[in-house]
């Protein structure tokens, strides 16, 4: 839900309710004062009758127009005694509309000069007072509705527009990538608290890529000083086998321990690559074709192959031309390739297609795909594990990929696993 | 032959030394800038390893240093920065080869080994090994004057155990100085075997008195004058 549907559906609730609850106020408030008004009107009726009839016999008659009409009739001093005046709504009949309309009735009792006592019955036709109620309700609803929808118009565009500064903060936040070039924020406001937000996001964004260079930066630095060590420790194992009292049970313990550190020897320096590329440190760039590239190393990697019975087609059907490091270039097509050979079963087949915007690697497997969003990460190794694979071949190959805008995607059809390289001409 | 190994790390130094000893190399080190530089002028050198991230001073301008004194020494870097631009820069100040750490010290012997051989004898260079002659220029091979062929990847075995004479060199080793970083660990221990088979075998058949022995599971030894 978004915050402004959030906010005006809230908003709505509390309105609506507010602005019922001062509309039946108001409608009855108006309704009691008409009413109010109408009795008023009444009582003034009745003393200009009554004043009348007091100085004036002969009118104590009854009178009758259209709009008002009273009667006054004699009545016993007992019931006079006890007379209450009272105020009721009635009905009256008109003769000349022949139907009934609502009138408002003040029954009175006085006492003429004659000293009779006598009951005034006075009545006015509240057929307009209805009509008015009724155009007072109408409009009461109408402004009713009409403000509810003005309140909750004005309130979305003010909160649009106020809020514009936030959204475009989060556009901003969305497209940022820590360790790639990020626009930087300019998102001017006059609000104080925008602003606020928008120094706090830039200092913390500021601060995690300084973090993460630095992070960037050890790795490389780390892998850079086990370099020596690692080299001191592997040179003194190999005089050590030189040792001509080294027993046989000792050389295949020293030869194991070699081997390990080979193992440490090719992580590392994968870690250093790695990071040298995600640093950006290979720069000279050049259009490097990949065909001659998968060539050579087919003719590097015959005896490898051929030992393990491989069967390799290379199928070229363009040059495939990318503007990039040669060295990076190497780096790619090699692991690439090695990624192929070092997982298809012996007597297995791989198949590497050329084109001029792409490059396949299918090779047959075992017949289950693998996991292909965590494929390209590192350390990532699927289920038969191989014990001396370092896990980071294919996460150089990304991220060689990522450097030159080239895509590397994974499919596995028919039990064969593929690899395409997408190369994107400008 | 006289080697001079300028480098900081102490360890290293010292199996350094160790093995180019043994090779029967005659060794001198020095462990900082102003000290090599003392030792380049002072004297002469059939090759000088060395280290390019030294105390007091790049060791790019040592290369400077022995191309002013117009002296003739085989320069190998040794260097912990394996980047292409000083390797461009090493070879470009006259530098001729470059190793980066870690190494292997069949590896080293082999460098060593190629450079001097390479400054000695402009042109014609040749390995006489009992009745086996390898040249290392035109990839070929003699046994008895009698051509070995080999193809590409055997001929760079059969040099790497030529430049190793006598001394035990592991399997993973071997794999890794002829096919490169790129072979698989796991399955290069049975692959190393059977290639190290079919060129003992070549040898055999054409009469080379060398011979590639096993040793344990370890690695190889190029025997020169096998006992009868």
């Amino acid at each position: 839900m978004k915050l402004i549907h959030y906010t005006i559906s809230k908003l709505s609730v509390v309105l609506i309710a507010i602005l019922s609850a001062w509309a039946c106020l108001f409608y009855f408030n108006i309704l009691d004062e008409i009413l109010d008004e109408t009795d008023d009107s009444l009582e003034n009726y009745k003393n200009l009758i009554i004043r009348q009839v007091l100085t004036d016999t002969s009118a104590i008659d009854h009178h009758n127009d259209l709009m008002s009409q009273y009667m006054i009739k004699e009545i016993s001093e007992r019931e006079a005694i006890h007379y209450r005046e009272r105020y009721f709504d009635s009905t009256r009949f008109y003769e000349t509309e022949l139907e009934f309309d609502p009138v408002r009735v003040l029954k009175t009792a006085f006492r003429g000069q004659d000293k009779k006592f006598y009951e005034l019955t006075v009545m006015i036709s509240t057929l307009e007072q209805d009509d008015m109620i009724e155009a007072i309700l109408q409009w009461i609803i109408i402004l009713y509705l009409t403000l509810l929808v003005c309140i909750l118009v004005v309130t979305e565009i003010v909160f649009r527009r106020s809020l514009a500064p936030f959204y475009k903060l989060l556009n901003w936040l969305n497209t940022f990538t820590l360790g790639e070039k990020n626009p930087p924020l300019d998102n001017p406001t006059k609000i104080k608290e925008f602003r606020r937000l928008n120094e706090t996001i830039a200092q913390m964004t500021r601060r995690s890529e300084e973090m993460y260079s630095q992070q960037k930066q050890f790795i490389e630095n780390a892998s850079h000083e086990l370099q020596t060590p690692l080299a001191i420790c592997r040179n003194k194992l190999e005089l050590l086998a030189e040792r001509p009292d080294c027993t046989g049970e000792q050389l295949q313990e020293i030869a194991d321990i070699h081997r390990t550190m080979g193992r440490i020897v090719k992580l590392n320096k994968s870690l250093l690559l790695l990071s040298r590329i995600e640093n950006g440190q290979f720069h000279e760039v050049k259009e490097v074709e990949l065909n001659p590239i998968i060539r050579e190393l087919l003719d590097d990697f015959r005896e490898i192959y051929e030992h393990k019975e491989l069967q390799i087609q290379l199928e070229e059907s363009a040059a495939c031309k990318v503007r990039m490091n040669e060295s990076l270039a190497n780096t790619l097509v090699t692991n690439l390739l090695k990624n192929a050979m070092v997982h298809t079963p012996p007597e297995g087949e791989i198949t590497i297609r050329v084109l001029a915007n792409e490059i396949t690697f299918t090779n047959s497997g075992d017949g289950t795909p693998l996991d292909s969003t965590r494929l390209f990460t590192r350390f990532y190794q699927a289920d038969n594990k191989k014990p001396d694979s370092t896990g980071l071949g294919l996460a150089i190959v990304q991220s060689i990929a990522n450097l030159y805008g080239l895509r590397i995607t994974y499919t596995h059809a028919n039990g064969k696993h593929k690899f395409s390289l997408k190369i994107n001409k400008l | 032959m006289k080697i001079l190994i300028i480098e900081d790390e102490k360890g290293l130094r010292e199996v350094m030394t160790q093995s180019l000893e043994k090779e029967r190399f005659v060794v001198e080190t020095a462990s900082d800038y102003p000290t090599a530089i003392q030792k380049i002028n002072d004297y002469d050198y059939d090759c000088v390893l060395l280290d390019i991230m030294l105390p007091g001073g790049n060791g790019l301008s040592i290369l400077e240093e022995l191309k002013k004194l117009r002296k003739r020494e085989s320069v190998i870097i040794v260097s912990a920065k394996d980047s292409i631009e000083d390797k461009v820069t090493g070879l470009d100040l006259g530098a001729d080869d470059y190793l980066a750490k870690p190494f292997h010290l069949a590896e080293l012997h082999a460098r060593v080994k190629s450079v001097i051989r390479r400054k000695q004898n402009d042109g014609d260079i040749r390995i006489d090994i009992g009745n086996l002659t390898v040249y290392p220029d035109n990839h070929t091979v003699f046994i008895d004057n009698n051509e070995l062929k080999l193809n590409r990847k055997e001929f760079d075995l059969l040099y790497y155990f030529v430049a190793n004479p006598d001394r035990l060199i592991n399997k993973t080793t071997l794999a890794e100085s002829v096919w490169g970083d790129n072979i698989d660990q796991a399955d290069s221990l049975d692959f190393i075997y059977s290639q190290v088979k079919n060129l003992r075998k070549k040898m055999k058949q054409a009469g080379a008195i060398p011979e590639i022995k096993a040793v344990y599971g370890f690695g190889y030894k190029l025997v020169t004058i096998p006992e009868a």
